[in-house]
């Protein structure tokens, strides 16, 4: 027993990891493929995946800075810290929404050819993870400066490590679940909501505020925050995201090794 | 003796029958079964050796495609084990994974990164997969301004240049129309003559026959024979003949990958790329019609083909069919399998003429279908089914379909 549950701890990441350097080539191609189904026929072609969180971070700017003037709260950067916890949240959002129809999307490549599956999860995560990368980085840099900017590297490759169990359990329950896609958008939108990124976790009534522990989300969002401010980061917030990683990543490794003969039947 | 480069033991396939569709989500959260079986391959035990062509057959839904798709690697088996060397081309679902929107080019880059290519590997036959396909003008425009013969041409060049080891054809030994058909043809029986091993799985038992060394006939997913391709062949045509007359032997033989005319098609006294018939005249005691009466035993049946020999082929060949009301097929000829060389005439028209003195065929209404077929007889460039209708009577009482020639001893 326990050695399974180690052995897919394992595989969890090993698996997709080896797929990436085994197919190299495959992933690089597919990337292209992602680039231009994303972006055809339109004028401003691959400038679109970078421009869109660049027009989301100028429409934060225009509404909370120009319109509300509320760039000082509490003696706090408002702007900077929305932008901050916002950037990731699209970034997170993004990848588990496409996660959840990740089988439909490419059923006619592992239907059809020898494909490697457990490329997807990956290949979902390399465009928005790189352009992220990007905006956040130069976010961070005009902010807090150059360390700030180069402590921010890791944040988008981290965010995303941390979200693949996810996105295998999503990939799942988005082909054998219908109403979880359906639900999806509702469900990130509620997390969103409780979780502090359009506010302070000061703001928040202390009823509420003792239990925020209780959402990883929380955690993640002060860990990016501290990483970029360059403060202290709670450690308990990160033993909480590993272990919670940990919990999830073999049940989700094998709950998707599990279902990829079924989504050939069912697909 | 060569060690086998297909090694299949005990290969099963079932899929997942459940009463709820929650079931099977249950069954993958917890990795407790709730399903049945419905298997669609049984127990299928093979070993291929290296540059032998085994032929597939068996009727629709025997597990023919399950089969090949578990070889071609795009579907897993559910039981037993498989050992497959080397590089494996399927010609299965041509451009199945050509996205639309990409160009030519970069499907060519993403379809051999699927088969395990890399970059320097695919830089090396790209010339070649252009050169072959003939789309080199459109190469970088997306695909989706492809014509489905465009399509189809340059998948089947990326699938045939990646140099594979094994290769996987389901039915037809050529694709794409006119000029290309013959390429492709020539490109597959390439592989042939390479030494390749060739899995070819399909319902005209003519060219499985012709082509294959081995015949493994599949029935209810299960290897119901295995052997020589004239005793397979036989055994299953047996069978379809027993099982349903009309509709299989109709299915078998009907299904080359030429094209199919009812009537003669006249074709522009112009050499088109590709053979074409060009008359067809069937005569009986030396009057020409489509429609004949003819006498069991006495009638003299004359038959003559005349056909555009194409530019830059070997010259084709002619194969005929005599058939039934119900289609079966009651005897043929063939000028391959007579080996007779065929001739042009005075204006450059290949002409294959055959007589049959004394009608041997005992009173019954049958057809004569006419076959351009390639040089080997294997691929068919065009096929004219009822170029003729026979209305046979016979003097006498004797029974059945032929008049056996014989003489009675004192």
């Amino acid at each position: 027993m326990l050695v399974r549950v180690l052995r897919n701890l394992r595989d969890g990441v090993a698996v997709p990891l080896r797929a990436c350097i085994d197919h190299a080539s495959l992933l690089r191609m597919l990337v292209r493929r992602d680039l231009v189904a994303r972006t055809s026929g339109t004028l401003l072609g691959k400038l679109w995946p970078a421009l869109q969180p660049a027009l989301q971070v100028l429409g934060f700017w225009f509404l909370f800075d120009i319109v509300y003037g509320m760039r000082e709260q509490r003696g706090n950067d408002f702007l900077e810290y929305l932008l901050i916890g916002m950037l990731p949240w699209l970034l997170l959002s993004e990848v588990l929404t496409r996660s959840s129809g990740l089988f439909r999307e490419f059923a006619n490549l592992y239907r059809r050819t020898p494909f490697p599956v457990e490329l997807l999860p990956v290949l979902i995560m390399v465009i928005p993870g790189v352009v992220h990368t990007v905006v956040f980085c130069g976010l961070a840099f005009a902010f807090h400066g150059p360390l700030a900017a180069l402590q921010s590297l890791l944040v988008v490759p981290l965010l995303l490590l941390w979200l693949l169990p996810l996105t295998l359990l999503f990939s799942v329950l988005g082909v054998f679940l219908r109403d979880f896609a359906q639900g999806l958008p509702f469900l990130l939108m509620l997390i969103m909501y409780s979780t502090p990124i359009l506010y302070f976790p000061d703001m928040l009534p202390d009823g509420f505020r003792n239990w925020l522990w209780l959402n990883p989300f929380a955690d993640l969002v002060s860990v990016i925050h501290a990483t970029v401010d360059t403060s202290t980061i709670d450690p308990n917030a990160v033993a909480r995201l590993v272990g919670l990683w940990l919990l999830m990543l073999g049940p989700c490794w094998a709950v998707f090794r599990r279902s990829v003969p079924h989504v050939r039947e069912v697909l | 003796m060569t060690r086998p480069i297909i090694k299949l033991a005990g290969i099963s396939k079932y899929y997942r029958l459940y009463r709820h569709d929650f079931d099977r989500a249950k069954e993958i959260f917890t990795g407790r079964a709730h399903h049945e079986k419905h298997y669609a391959l049984r127990d299928i035990s093979i070993d291929v050796r290296h540059g032998e062509v085994v032929g597939v057959v068996g009727k629709n839904g025997a597990g023919k495609s399950t089969l090949l798709k578990i070889l071609a690697d795009t579907l897993q088996p559910s039981e037993g084990t498989m050992h497959i060397e080397g590089r494996v081309a399927a010609l299965l679902e041509l451009g199945a994974s050509f996205h639309p929107e990409m160009t030519g080019h970069e499907n060519i880059y993403l379809n051999c990164s699927i088969q395990g290519l890399g970059k320097q590997e695919t830089d090396a036959i790209y010339d070649d997969i252009i050169a072959f396909s003939g789309v080199e003008e459109f190469i970088h425009r997306p695909v989706k301004t492809y014509s489905s013969g465009m399509f189809v041409r340059l998948a089947f060049a990326i699938a045939t240049h990646i140099d594979p080891d094994i290769l996987i054809i389901d039915e037809a030994l050529s694709v794409g129309d006119g000029a290309f058909a013959r390429k492709s043809f020539d490109r597959i029986m390439d592989f042939k003559r390479a030494g390749k091993t060739i899995f070819f799985c399909s319902h005209s038992l003519y060219q499985v026959e012709a082509l294959c060394d081995r015949v493994l006939w599949i029935h209810e997913g299960r290897v119901r024979a295995e052997g020589a391709p004239a005793t397979v062949v036989t055994e299953y045509g047996e069978f379809l003949r027993m099982e349903a007359p009309r509709a299989e032997s109709m299915e078998v033989e009907a299904e080359g990958d030429g094209e199919v005319a009812e009537k003669p098609v006249t074709v522009p006294r112009v050499s088109s790329a590709t053979p074409r018939i060009v008359d067809i005249a069937v005569s009986v005691d030396g009057h020409r019609a489509r429609a004949h009466k003819v006498l069991s035993g006495h009638s003299t049946l004359d038959i003559a083909v005349s056909f555009d020999p194409g530019q830059g082929l070997p010259l084709a060949s002619v194969g005929i069919a005599f058939t039934g009301g119900d289609g079966r097929i009651l005897s043929s000829l063939g000028s391959v399998n007579d080996g007779i060389a065929l001739k042009l005439d005075a204006e450059g028209l290949g002409i294959a003429r055959v007589q049959l003195p004394k009608f041997p065929l005992l009173k019954g209404n049958y057809n004569i279908d006419v076959y351009l077929m390639c040089e080997q007889g294997l691929h068919i460039y065009e096929a004219v089914v009822q170029a003729a209708e026979l209305n046979v009577e016979q003097k006498g009482l004797a029974r059945g379909l032929v008049d056996l020639p014989h003489t009675w001893l004192p």
